[in-house]
């Protein structure tokens, strides 16, 4: 008996391939598992090979499953990998012995489990069976997974290895600085000074007074501040305010009006004479000396535990409550959720300070206790909507960088990656990425990139192998990353970008291929070209163009339009219509009626977006919530099968561009002419290629409205008809109880 | 159309814009107001089919503002309310005309699709011809024939003149079972066939509610979303209206009966009369089933076939002008069938070739009265007078396509297409249900439409420059016989001579 399972697993070990990272060790494994893919029958399960390294639970099927054709496959995880540090729970069970336990690191077992359920953070729900798999070796791989998933230290996330045996097998390949990465990840004063120019904030300068973290350590190094305080002010200032964060500048409006962000002062005593000074200052800023208003954002919104229970109530009802039971009361209880009612709360806010800033030509301050969290959400949103900008893929990337990452929102708190502390938990930057789909839903051409790149970029905070989501604040970053570059024999002076690069290198997890994913082949902006009238015309997106917006809104550049055409279309200024406040409408107040005024007319995918904040037109997020539940998947349907034929049709258009660019004309002589290729294939933007003529025109059978995501394995709740103590394994109390569990380990 | 009443005052009572000033103009077709007040831009374009009741609100001796007027309530989820001067007789007059145009029927006079004398390049009335399209479906086989037996409607007056019947029942047969069912409406294709017996037969209830929980549940939606969408706990409030759970019971009743048919066995579908529950569910099924009824031709005869033909009776469910508001027999059974037919097209963008902008005008038309395609019961009742007095829906459509198409149709024939009858997937039809709100940008198209015709506009364009770049230069290259440029003519399997060949659309 001993013997033949030794042959086998010999002779498995031609099948079972595990692909290690740089820097990967296998912790434990076990042979013989099943993975449970249904609910109801074990037949088509898999088995094979259930390992713990220190980056992964990896599970290695005995048989290669057909490869599943276009789907985003990830560089550094299988099909079946869940890295560590998207475990949000690890439970056995012992299904004879009706006992099941939530493990934690360092515990102990006291019994065989004869399966182990990990809940993801990223909602999958993965279930392994040991009924044919030695029980020691089972044990001690689920306590392995229990004891790595839950690290001691922030430096003993697999990150810390990986990168820096990346580095050095890179720099032996001789690596560019900075990779190609157009991302600005404002770290230096030349990303402000930039953002400073595009925007034509001319009242303001880079101030490097926090250099070294000297004034505050949540601060980045170099801040943008009015021209008319000094260093010496400033430094002054910052002693009244939460944490020493004095106002950031985050935007400017080509009417002039800015949009800043601030904590609250501290000192009740110096409140008044600390506002006063830094609104003059604000106000000496704005080209038109317009006054300035403050949003509280503490007082307006839901705060970050009640996001929290939204979110885990939300989850609870998308992935763990039984399908069909839950069917019958769906909406109220996502409506009891109250998700959905955040989201609208902070769409509808940032609107509001839209209006301000658009309509009525005034600078805004947000203020929240620390500027570390609600602003984020509130000042990322706002720019969004007002500056086309940060709808282009680079320019959604520095908006995440300058107003989360650099601004000090507290990602290692908030994901909980060491899982120590769940009260601090809540996902304000998922609530931020279900506001931008709300309004991706709502203006489907107006964003360069796709939902896929949503979640995608929602999954990546938890891989812990980028700078972007690991730290709290941008000296905690700095500081681990001098003490990494130490131990890993880094040299002084190299880039932290380099040597420890953010999210924003997809390459670090997507081939060029799948990143073609994020992009939206409906996408209106600069590059892409649109018809109007029968002509083609090519989006420019100049200076004079853009600064004259100054005359308000509706002066906005406009697509396609010839140049001359322009005043044609151009809309009465709204500023001037605001001016006498006066509305024909009953109860409507001035913002209501810039809304309507706005929703009035044509909106330009390239100019102000206000998204509708209607409870009817704000809907839940299917890809990202439902992605993994296979009764909701929708077979050879879903919004992908109109994107792979805007993606075929924008291919085809962009060869067709580019053979008429390198069409050189009928030349005398020997001069080849014109050649018949497209773009090279790896510059090519599309995920799906122009079809050929003799193709059948069918849905591919791999669609699905999970797509590029499959529900196959990754969602196994334990049938209702199954075992006697799937009753007390319902799922909602071991989520919901996260918190209490996590207080007895202590 | 003419008018009847025009460039009066009238005081719009909007439920967002407040009291609007303007004039009103009124024809036997429809209401139409435009406020005169620069400052608010309302229109108003209502046909008169589309009301389905008129009330004086205030007296003479009403005192508040504007409370002295009309209120009107609409078939297609809008109220109205004017305001008039208490001085004149300007509301009486108003009313009187309202009341006899919107009702004609109660009033001894015809309906507009009477009156009407649109002409159109193509008659709709010929779109469907039973005997065609029971070929279409390889009908009659072995097993099916074609029968004449109702030919003046003395079997069943609510059935169509062809039938398809089992190829083994005999004409007397027929006649017997007739008397038995309610109505005479013996079990004919569309639904399929029932034995003498139930014999092995598996019966299965639906659950699905009744005429009367539908028209309800509507009213309920109409509550929520008109004039303003209910701003607290607003999930709560549609799932309390039960309209997207009848919804889905509807449409996973269509699922199971597609799927038996598709796995080989026949399906009799049937409610109490057969002409409710039964039109939807076929219908729907078939549309699962069929790809032909995916089509904007195909649903047309979608449409004949299993709700006109079949004596769906449009003419008590919607109540074409008649002043009876309050008819328990009016239910919006057919508008719950469009709405299945959008929640699949949402589930399903290319699989179907008409856009929801048919949709729309489908359920518009539905009570304009200005098309004799929904009006009367049945066919018995219809044939008298409307195919030679009236304009079909469909020559409306069918004259001018192109807007009706959706441009990411993909036809895939002999697709069988499961829709996910399920809460997660069942979505309001804000774009009907809540279009009259101005908060909300009015769109003819759906952006995602409409930026792929944009592209396809581009994709034409580079073609046409392309080609005449190639034409002009093979005129160069065959001055020029030695010039390698010669050969780019020829058939090289490089992809874009190839598009070049095909999509070039001349």
């Amino acid at each position: 008996m001993f013997l033949s399972r030794w042959e086998a697993e010999k002779r498995l070990q031609n099948f079972f391939f595990i692909c290690l990272s740089p820097g990967e060790i296998v912790v434990n494994e076990v042979n013989f598992v099943r993975k449970c893919i249904s609910a109801e029958s074990n037949q088509d399960d898999p088995w094979g090979k259930l390992i713990c390294t220190n980056f992964k639970v990896s599970f290695i099927p005995q048989e290669a499953p057909p490869k599943q054709k276009s789907q985003l496959s990830h560089l550094l995880l299988g099909e079946h990998d869940i890295p560590l540090t998207c475990l949000e729970q690890v439970v056995t069970v012992n299904d004879t012995k009706g006992k099941k336990k939530v493990l934690g690191s360092n515990q102990k077992l006291k019994f065989n489990p004869t399966e182990l359920i990990l809940y993801c953070k990223d909602l999958r729900i993965i279930r392994f069976c040991f009924d044919e798999a030695g029980p020691e070796s089972a044990r001690k791989v689920c306590l392995a997974i229990a004891h790595y998933s839950h690290p001691a230290d922030l430096q003993l996330l697999f990150g810390f290895e990986y990168q820096g045996r990346r580095y050095h097998e890179c720099k032996v390949n001789g690596s560019t600085p900075r990779g190609g990465m157009q991302t600005p990840i404002f770290d230096r004063p030349s990303d402000w000074d930039r953002e400073i120019k595009r925007t034509s904030a001319s009242e303001w300068r880079v101030c490097s007074i926090n250099e070294s973290y000297a004034i505050s350590p949540s601060l980045p190094e170099y801040i943008v501040v009015p021209v008319s305080l000094a260093d010496q002010d400033l430094k002054q200032y910052s002693l009244y305010f939460t944490d020493r964060r004095i106002p950031l500048w985050c935007w400017n409006h080509p009417n002039g009006s800015a949009l800043v962000r601030m904590a609250c002062i501290v000192d009740p005593l110096h409140q008044r004479k600390i506002d006063q000074r830094i609104f003059t200052a604000i106000t000496k800023s704005h080209t038109q000396r317009s006054e300035v208003i403050r949003s509280d954002l503490d007082k307006c919104l839901p705060n970050i535990q009640d996001i929290q229970s939204a979110f885990v109530k939300v989850r609870q009802i998308c992935v763990l409550d039984p399908f069909e039971e839950s069917e019958e009361r769906w909406l109220s209880s996502i409506d009891n959720s109250r998700w959905l009612e955040y989201v609208r709360a902070f769409l509808k806010h940032s609107a509001e300070i839209v209006y301000y800033l658009e309509g009525k030509n005034v600078s805004v301050i947000l203020q929240e206790e620390e500027d570390r969290d609600l602003n984020c959400v509130v000042s990322s949103l706002v720019q969004l909507m007002l500056d086309p900008h940060y709808r282009s893929l680079i320019g959604f990337q520095s908006l995440v960088q300058k107003e989360w990452v650099m601004a000090g929102h507290r990602f290692l708190d908030r994901c909980n990656h060491l899982k120590k502390n769940y009260k601090e938990e809540s996902p304000l930057f998922m609530l931020f990425l279900d506001c931008v789909w709300q309004m991706m839903n709502q203006y489907p051409a107006a964003f360069e990139f796709t939902e896929a790149y949503l979640t995608v970029l929602s999954d990546s905070m938890w891989i812990p192998l980028f700078s972007t989501f690991l730290f709290s604040s941008p000296k905690q970053r700095a500081q681990h990353l001098m003490d990494f570059a130490k131990n890993k024999a880094i040299p002084q002076g190299e880039d932290q970008v380099v040597y420890f690069p953010p999210v924003w290198e997809w390459s670090q997890q997507f081939s060029i291929k799948d990143q073609t994913l994020f992009n939206n082949p409906m996408y209106v902006g600069k590059g892409a070209a649109c018809v109007q009238n029968g002509e083609v015309k090519t989006f420019r997106r100049t200076k004079k163009t853009y600064s004259s917006t100054l005359r308000g809104t509706a002066t906005l550049m406009r697509n396609g339009l010839k140049e001359g055409e322009d005043t044609l279309t151009r809309r009465g200024s709204l500023v001037s219509e605001l001016k006498s406040e006066f509305s024909a409408v009953k109860d409507e107040s001035p913002s209501e009626r810039f809304f309507r005024d706005w929703f009035s007319r044509p909106a330009d995918q390239q100019g102000l977006l206000i998204p509708l904040s209607m409870p009817s037109h704000v809907a839940l997020w299917k890809l990202f919530f439902l992605r993994w539940v296979p009764e909701a998947c929708i077979p050879r349907g879903g919004p992908i099968t109109a994107y792979h034929k805007l993606s075929q049709l924008v291919d085809e258009i962009e060869i067709l561009q580019s053979q008429l660019r390198q069409y050189k004309g009928p030349s005398p002589g020997n001069t080849p002419l014109p050649s018949p290729s497209g773009p090279p294939s790896d510059q090519r933007r599309m995920y799906f290629k122009a079809s050929y003529p003799d193709d059948p025109a069918t849905t591919p059978d791999f669609f699905t409205s999970s797509f590029p995501f499959t529900p196959v394995g990754n969602l196994c709740r334990r049938s209702v008809y199954g075992t006697p103590i799937s009753k007390f394994l319902n799922g909602a109390r071991i989520w919901l109880s996260t918190e209490t569990l996590a207080n007895d380990t202590v | 159309a003419f008018c009847l009443f025009s460039d009066k005052d009238i005081i719009y009572m909007c439920h967002f814009n407040g009291a609007v000033k303007g004039k009103v103009l009124i024809t036997n077709y429809r209401l139409y107001f435009k406020s005169s007040d620069a400052d608010v831009t309302v229109m108003l374009d209502v046909p008169l089919g589309a009301i389905s009741r008129v009330e004086k609100m205030g007296g003479a001796s009403s005192r508040g503002e504007n409370s002295y007027g009309l209120d009107i309530t609409c078939k297609d989820m809008r109220n109205l309310k004017f305001a008039l001067k208490q001085e004149g007789h300007s509301r009486r007059d108003i009313f009187e005309l309202l009341f006899r145009h919107a009702f004609p029927l109660s009033h001894g006079l015809p309906l507009f699709a009477y009156v009407t004398q649109e002409k159109y390049a193509e008659n709709g009335w010929n779109i469907y011809k039973p005997v065609e399209e029971f070929r279409r479906q390889g009908l009659p086989n072995n097993k099916w024939r074609i029968t004449f037996i109702n030919k003046s409607y003395d079997l069943c007056d609510t059935y169509p003149t062809v039938l398809a019947v089992p190829f083994k029942s005999k004409e007397e047969d027929l006649r017997r079972v007739a008397a038995f069912r309610s109505r005479a409406r013996i079990p004919a294709t569309g639904g399929g066939y029932e034995g003498d017996e139930y014999q092995n037969a598996e019966l299965v209830f639906l659950d699905i509610q009744n005429i009367h929980v539908m028209r309800e549940s509507l009213k309920k939606l109409k509550d929520i979303v008109y004039p303003n969408v209910e701003e607290s706990h607003w999930l709560s409030s549609l799932e309390s209206t039960h309209w997207l759970e009848h919804v889905k019971l509807v449409l996973s009743g269509a699922i199971q009966v597609a799927d038996k048919v598709s796995s080989g066995n026949s399906v009799v579908v049937h409610c109490s009369d057969g002409w409710d529950r039964t039109a939807q569910l076929t219908s729907l099924a078939m549309l699962m089933l069929d790809s032909h009824y995916r089509t904007l031709r195909g649903f047309q005869v979608l449409i004949e076939k299993e709700w006109i033909s079949f004596g769906h009776k449009f003419a008590s469910r919607i109540g074409h002008g008649d002043k009876n508001h309050a008819d328990q027999d009016r239910s919006p059974i057919f508008v719950q069938f469009i709405d299945c037919v959008w929640q699949m097209t949402k589930q399903f963008p290319t699989a179907f070739e008409f856009n929801e902008h048919l949709l729309l005008t489908i359920l518009d038309h539905l009570y304009s009265c200005r098309f004799g395609t929904f009006l009367y019961n049945c066919e018995s009742a219809r044939e008298q007078h409307v195919r030679s007095k009236t304009v079909s829906l469909w020559s409306l459509v069918n004259s001018k396509m192109d807007i009706y198409l959706n441009p990411f149709y993909t036809p895939e024939s002999g697709r069988v297409l499961y829709p996910v009858a399920s809460m997660r997937h069942l979505e309001l039809w804000v774009t009907y249900y809540i279009r009259w709100n101005p908060r909300i940008r009015q769109q003819q198209q759906s952006p995602v439409e409409q930026r792929y015709k944009e592209l396809l506009a581009l994709r034409d364009e580079y073609l046409k420059k392309l080609e005449q770049l190639q034409l002009s230069d093979s005129s160069t290259s065959s001055r020029l016989a030695n010039s390698p440029t010669a050969n780019t003519s020829s058939t090289t399997s490089t992809p874009t001579q190839q598009y070049t060949h095909l999509q070039t659309p001349f």
